[in-house]
């Protein structure tokens, strides 16, 4: 039996939870992910996918189909920005899958990229360097906003290493972003499939809080307390760090893991802190957005 | 008092062979501070030792976690001095020497030495002028800063406990300079 997974036409880390309410929780039927009404998939829905399809495979679930999407500038986007390369891994793809390889462009700053351990972060790091400067000063933020954003993107590629159980995907993209913000951003996604925050942080929190323990708990002591599985005191830091960047560049992190999700959101977003009881989706989800400074 | 110094990116390139540049992972901070140790040797515990972060591009917390705080728990005993801070190498230190309770001195590009990680206000301050001085004047000292000598030598305690400042054989506190 195959059953059809609907892929929102703008799928971003907004509409997210429409597409992992359409995820579910798969069985062994085959699922396949409908994606050919695509007209925008952001970084957060680029690695999120991939992270569902390495998921199913992880699982030993049967192999899914993808429908690649029908507009052509998104599906050659989707290939610039690395998709396809590594969906065939996951997915049975159907459609046309533009010939073009990733790479970087003033758009796409750093490819969908696999994090498996720590020589992938520095390969990130150092790739991302290529265009940082230029990026930030396109946004008009100090000189000082670049080694800040490399450490981000190196702490939000570490959570996956040494949290996640598995590996996981990171894409840094540019935009701009008319419809909600109407400047220009950055955005850092970065998506795992892995065990989640709840489960990995059970071992040393889970029994402080009992059943109080879920998703949200755990994603509240990440990240406002610096929890970490490990009992080493330096450990849990990273989060913190990238709590810190986006607050000074009024910038926006977001965090979704299991069934909820934890955002801190800056001055021009509405977005709320907390939100609990979401469709449950495997692994975790990164979204870091910095935007352009607003000209006074 | 003996100095040495210690050049990061040439640790980092003769502990680690994939070629990458930038100071970020724990594993690539936990063998670049064995590498650190290495060097170390058998200084003497009043040589001080200046890490210079000056060809370091990107320095992110987990590597500022296992270099310099694990470093200064580590080898308490010795003197250290991070030389070449620049403000994105501060982004990283500072929370982690807050976070292990810690200090450090650090020497900016310009030559400026300031105090990093946790102090008081004034032993901040103590620094600064120690800094500009070159050497303890306990007077000169308490009179500059409108302190009571009391209050002045209770400051130089709280750098000698932090490890920022030693007491000399004269009987005076002497801060590591370059």
């Amino acid at each position: 039996m195959t059953r059809v997974v609907e892929i929102p036409s703008h799928l971003d880390h907004q509409s997210f939870d429409q597409f992992a309410k359409s995820f579910g929780e798969p069985g062994d039927e085959r699922l396949l992910f409908d994606g050919h009404s695509i007209h925008w998939g952001s970084p957060y829905a680029l690695t999120g996918l991939l992270s569902a399809g390495q998921w199913l495979k992880e699982q030993g679930k049967p192999q899914p189909l993808f429908t690649v999407p029908n507009d052509k500038d998104v599906a050659g986007y989707w290939a610039r920005a690395g998709f396809f390369e590594h969906a065939v891994e996951f997915f049975e793809l159907h459609g046309k899958v533009p010939h073009v390889r990733a790479h970087g462009t003033s758009d796409v700053l750093l490819p969908v990229t696999p994090i498996r351990g720590a020589d992938d972060v520095h390969g990130v790091v150092d790739k991302i360097q290529e265009h940082a400067q230029s990026m930030l000063r396109d946004l008009g933020l100090e000189s000082q906003a670049t080694m800040g954003f490399a450490m981000a993107l190196s702490e939000a590629c570490q959570n996956i290493v040494e949290h996640a159980g598995t590996g996981g995907w990171v894409a840094v993209q540019a935009y701009h972003w008319r419809k909600r913000l109407g400047r220009r951003v950055v955005v850092i996604a970065v998506a795992d499939g892995g065990v989640g925050f709840k489960s990995s942080l059970e071992p040393t929190q889970g029994h402080l809080l009992g059943d109080r323990w879920s998703d949200s708990a755990a994603l509240e002591a990440a990240i406002f307390q610096g929890v970490s599985r490990f009992r080493d005191p330096g450990r849990g830091q990273g989060l913190a760090g990238m709590r810190r960047y986006v607050d000074r560049w009024q910038g926006k992190l977001s965090l979704r893991s299991g069934t909820a999700r934890l955002s801190i959101v800056p001055p021009w977003d509405d977005d709320v802190p907390m939100t609990d009881h979401l469709p449950p989706f495997p692994g975790s989800q990164v979204l870091l957005i910095i935007p352009a400074r607003q000209e006074s | 008092m003996g100095s040495q110094s210690i050049d990061l990116r040439s640790v980092l390139h003769e502990t680690l062979s994939f070629g990458y540049g930038d100071l970020v992972t724990r594993r690539t901070g936990a063998a670049v501070r064995n590498g650190i140790v290495e060097l170390l040797g058998d200084a003497s515990g009043d040589d001080v030792t200046f890490i210079d972060f000056g060809k370091v591009r990107v320095l992110d917390l987990s590597c500022a976690d296992e270099i310099v705080a694990k470093l200064l728990i580590e080898q308490r005993a010795r003197n250290f001095v991070l030389k070449g801070i620049s403000d994105g190498h501060r982004e990283a230190i500072e929370p982690v020497l807050e976070q292990h309770d810690l200090a450090a001195l650090a020497q900016d590009r310009a030559g400026t030495i300031t105090a990093l990680g946790r102090l008081s206000d004034g032993a901040r301050r103590a620094v600064a002028w120690i800094a500009e001085h070159g050497k303890l004047d306990i007077q000169d000292f308490a009179k500059d800063l409108e302190l009571t000598e009391e209050h002045a030598r209770d400051l130089i305690a709280e750098l000698v406990e932090r490890g920022l400042a030693k007491d000399s054989e004269d009987g005076t506190q002497a801060m590591y300079s370059a």
